[in-house]
């Protein structure tokens, strides 16, 4: 396999940690424009442990996880009342708040490959964990889809638990859900604080595999394009996450002789895929079906 | 501080955030009327800019041809934006769907504006217009045109809404969709109606905000977004008058923010100032009863 090939599935195991976190809000009914700021805790807190004070990776990224999950569950306690555009745009402004106060962090230290350290708008540079450890991009890029892999396929697990199915219940119908006993409140800070920790874990692992960082790569791009690929996959399962993620990069990189034109024609599409799919590819129907049909055989 | 710099700080802020005003009001004619929001809105005006500097490479146009082009095209991309995200999803509970297809759109006109304009930066027509010298008091000419605009627009939005047929309809359909299609009104052309008004007041936000930074960027249709939403949101979700005071606040802060502290924690301050707003006062400017009364802040996906 070529490097280039191992990065772009590398890349694509990443976007879907933050994809997958969009995913678990959209559950408990609610619309985040504001994940890439936990992205950007997870990937600046690993960058800082690891290269700034040579901290072993796993406690590294279980500080990101820990940080990144307070940090999303303050969002969601301060945020209790608002649902629909007000919840939106109070993570925009977040996220955005987060971006741009990372412009004015300074702390640099000079090591013999050069400075390290959030340098503002410059940039976190030579985050060398990957090269110190000897680790080759086809062992990380193994690495990240494990841990995927293993996130994925405990979250099909947990779909058919009574969490899962109470959260679902409060996406849809909150007054229902609270009839029942259910606490909103309870499932929604649990669901957005898992949120965050994944997003940050997602996170960690990029400013590990960049090994170059800057405030500008967190900014509502990223954010967007995660909850467009959650939409365009689908609510049903979490494979619809990774089936946006998967579409979108293969598809874009697949197509790069036309590179200039891709988003004329790629953003055409998605409207138009929307337009039949409304729910997304793998919608609850479908899932279903699905279930259905396994019950026969 | 002296009191000679904070007034015209104040008035420099205030005019300029009636560029804001402008848009927060193009914004709340659509979130208005559907409830939904539309993120493609400001790659539509930079695809409007955009067109409107491509066209006059091959023929002169002048200054009002570029207006005419401008107003046309913001027109005519808000058009196709309701026809391919709004539209079919007008029925159910499509408030995402709406709004990623929406995002899709964004990225491919703005893909076409920067295809279309080459280069980073390119010049816009100026407008000339004699700014007005005090004795120690310095107003710019184009900020003066762009507030007698936002009022202007206001008003002529209010006449529209609360005077005119077509207003009646269009807060029937806002207000219960379903009941005034029974009664046999068009909703379809309502909505399609509304994209165009809306389109044209962001098409004339858009050149007023372009000639009086006489360049155009890339950047300019995201920039139109977040401004457009925040203003929105600070003035107050769904309110025309909202709008135009959220605009005017937040072109105020900004200023002071920008004098006092510089640019970089003019936006952070901004951001939290904005973050704080919503947690506590999620109504903004206008209070908490638009919130209240407000639909949307209770839909669920």
């Amino acid at each position: 396999m070529s490097i280039y090939f191992i990065s772009v599935i590398t890349n694509m195991t990443l976007i879907s940690f933050i994809a997958l976190s969009t995913y678990l809000i959209l559950i408990v009914g609610e619309v985040s424009f504001g994940q890439q700021a936990f992205f950007g805790i997870g990937a600046y807190v690993t960058a800082i442990y690891t290269a700034l004070f040579d901290f072993p990776l796993l406690i590294s990224l279980i500080l990101a996880i820990l940080l990144s999950t307070l940090v999303s569950l303050f969002l969601s306690i301060a945020t209790n009342r608002l649902s629909g555009i007000y919840f939106s745009i109070a993570t925009l402004a977040f996220a955005e708040l987060f971006r741009s106060s990372l412009l004015e962090i300074y702390y640099t230290v000079s090591t013999p490959n050069g400075i390290t350290g959030p340098n503002g708008p410059e940039g976190f540079q030579n985050i060398r964990w990957i090269f110190d450890n000897n680790i080759t991009a086809g062992m990380f890029s193994l690495g990240c889809f494990l841990t995927l892999s293993v996130l994925v396929i405990s979250l099909l697990f947990l779909e058919n638990t009574s969490l899962f199915k109470n959260a679902r219940l409060v996406g849809k119908d909150i007054i229902l859900a609270e009839s029942l006993g259910i606490r909103p409140a309870v499932y929604r800070g649990l669901f957005i604080g898992t949120a965050g920790g994944i997003a940050g874990f997602g996170g960690g692992l990029f400013a590990l595999h960049n090994t170059y960082i800057e405030p500008s790569m967190f900014g509502i791009m990223l954010g967007v394009h995660a909850l467009a690929y959650t939409v365009i996959g689908g609510l049903g399962s979490p494979i619809g996450p990774l089936l946006g993620v998967i579409l979108d990069i293969g598809f874009l990189e697949s197509i790069r002789a036309i590179s200039e034109y891709r988003m004329i024609i790629f953003g055409g599409a998605v409207a138009l895929v929307l337009i039949v799919f409304p729910e997304g590819l793998i919608n609850s129907k479908l899932i279903q079906k699905m279930k259905r049909l396994l019950k026969k055989k | 501080m002296a009191i000679i710099d904070f007034i015209q700080v104040s008035i420099d802020g205030l005019l300029y955030g009636s560029s804001y005003s402008l848009l927060a009001i193009s914004f709340s004619l659509t979130f208005g009327l559907m409830k939904r929001i539309n993120l493609a809105f400001g790659s539509t005006l930079l695809f409007a800019g955009a067109i409107s500097i491509w066209l006059s490479q091959f023929i002169a146009i002048g200054i009002f041809g570029t207006l005419i082009v401008v107003l046309f095209f913001s027109m005519l991309a808000n058009l196709y934006v309701e026809k391919l995200c709004f539209a079919p999803h007008r029925k159910g509970k499509g408030a995402v769907v709406s709004m990623i297809a929406s995002f899709a759109i964004w990225m491919q006109l703005d893909e076409i504006s920067s295809q279309l304009l080459p280069d980073r930066t390119h010049s816009f027509p100026e407008l000339e217009i004699p700014s007005l010298y005090g004795e120690t008091i310095l107003i710019r000419g184009n900020h003066i045109l762009h507030l007698t605009i936002a009022v202007l627009m206001v008003i002529i939005l209010f006449l529209i809404i609360y005077k005119t047929r077509y207003g009646i309809l269009m807060r029937a359909v806002s207000e219960r969709p379903e009941t005034a299609n029974l009664l046999g009104f068009n909703v379809e052309r309502v909505n399609k109606m509304t994209f165009a008004l809306a389109g044209i007041s962001g098409g004339m936000a858009a050149f007023l905000i372009l000639t009086s930074e006489s360049q155009i960027t890339p950047f300019f249709g995201v920039w139109c977004t977040i401004k457009g939403l925040v203003a929105m949101m600070l003035g107050g979700v769904g309110s025309l008058v909202g709008a135009l005071i959220g605009g005017l606040v937040l072109g105020l802060v900004e200023a002071h923010l920008t004098y006092q502290v510089g640019a970089n924690y003019r936006e952070i301050i901004t951001y939290a100032l904005l973050f704080f707003i919503i947690i506590i006062f999620p109504g903004g400017i206008m209070g908490n009863t638009i919130y209240r009364n407000d639909k949307s802040a209770t839909e669920r996906i």
